[in-house]
């Protein structure tokens, strides 16, 4: 316990506390006395029921503060609370569908080499005919441009 | 399979430019005056021969693909 020694409205008290304490209570002891002082002229116990009193009002102004923020303090959780939940399903949709893409490439990779394998030799023969056919048209239409 | 069908699509393009040239040769030739066209030579069978051929080379090509 440690040793505090305090004065108020003029008048010092020796009070104990617990060890670390003592600048709070000394700064508590300094709001009282400060309230005390501000009734000047009276007795000790009147300048001390004033304190009292002036102390009690702000603690109630405080209060009344809290209650009135509290509202307010609400809706903005539950704004919080709606943006969670819409980001947290916004993910989940995104997750679906880099996994349905995922799929479509798959199946897109299987379908090709589905259909290289069933015609391995088709392509290559027909892109062979269609060179020689654009050879022979192009001589053809060298002819014609040369008709007398 | 992605040079197949460049091959195919710049083979198509040649066909398709040569087409054009050929309508428009025949065009120009079909607009000069009858005089100046000169009857029909051995050089002019052969082109028709040659014609006809591609065409046919064409149709089997088209009737191949058609079948897959």
């Amino acid at each position: 316990m440690a040793d505090v020694k305090l004065t108020i409205a003029g008048r010092p008290y020796d009070l104990h506390c617990e060890d670390g304490q003592e600048a709070q209570l000394l700064q508590l002891a300094a709001v009282v006395d400060e309230k005390a002082r501000a009734m000047a002229g009276g007795t000790e116990v009147r300048q001390l029921l004033f304190a009292a009193l002036m102390l009690a009002d702000d603690a109630q102004d405080a209060k009344g503060k809290i209650e009135k923020s509290e509202p307010q303090s609400d809706s903005l959780r539950a704004a919080v609370a709606l943006a969670e939940s819409r980001e947290a399903a916004a993910r989940d949709e995104l997750r679906a569908a880099m996994t349905r893409e995922q799929t479509a490439l798959k199946e897109l990779e299987a379908a090709r080499q589905a259909s290289s394998a069933a015609a391995p030799s088709a392509p290559p023969s027909h892109d062979r005919a269609l060179l020689q056919i654009a050879d022979r048209i192009e001589a053809l239409a060298a002819k014609v441009e040369q008709l007398p | 399979m992605e040079l197949d069908l460049d091959e195919s699509s710049l083979a198509i393009g040649r066909i398709e430019r040569a087409l054009s040239r050929i309508e428009k040769a025949l065009t120009d030739r079909a607009n000069r005056p009858a005089a100046a066209v000169q009857p029909a030579t051995a050089d002019q069978s052969a082109l028709k021969a040659e014609v006809a051929a591609v065409i046919g080379e064409l149709d089997r090509l088209i009737a191949e693909a058609d079948r897959g």
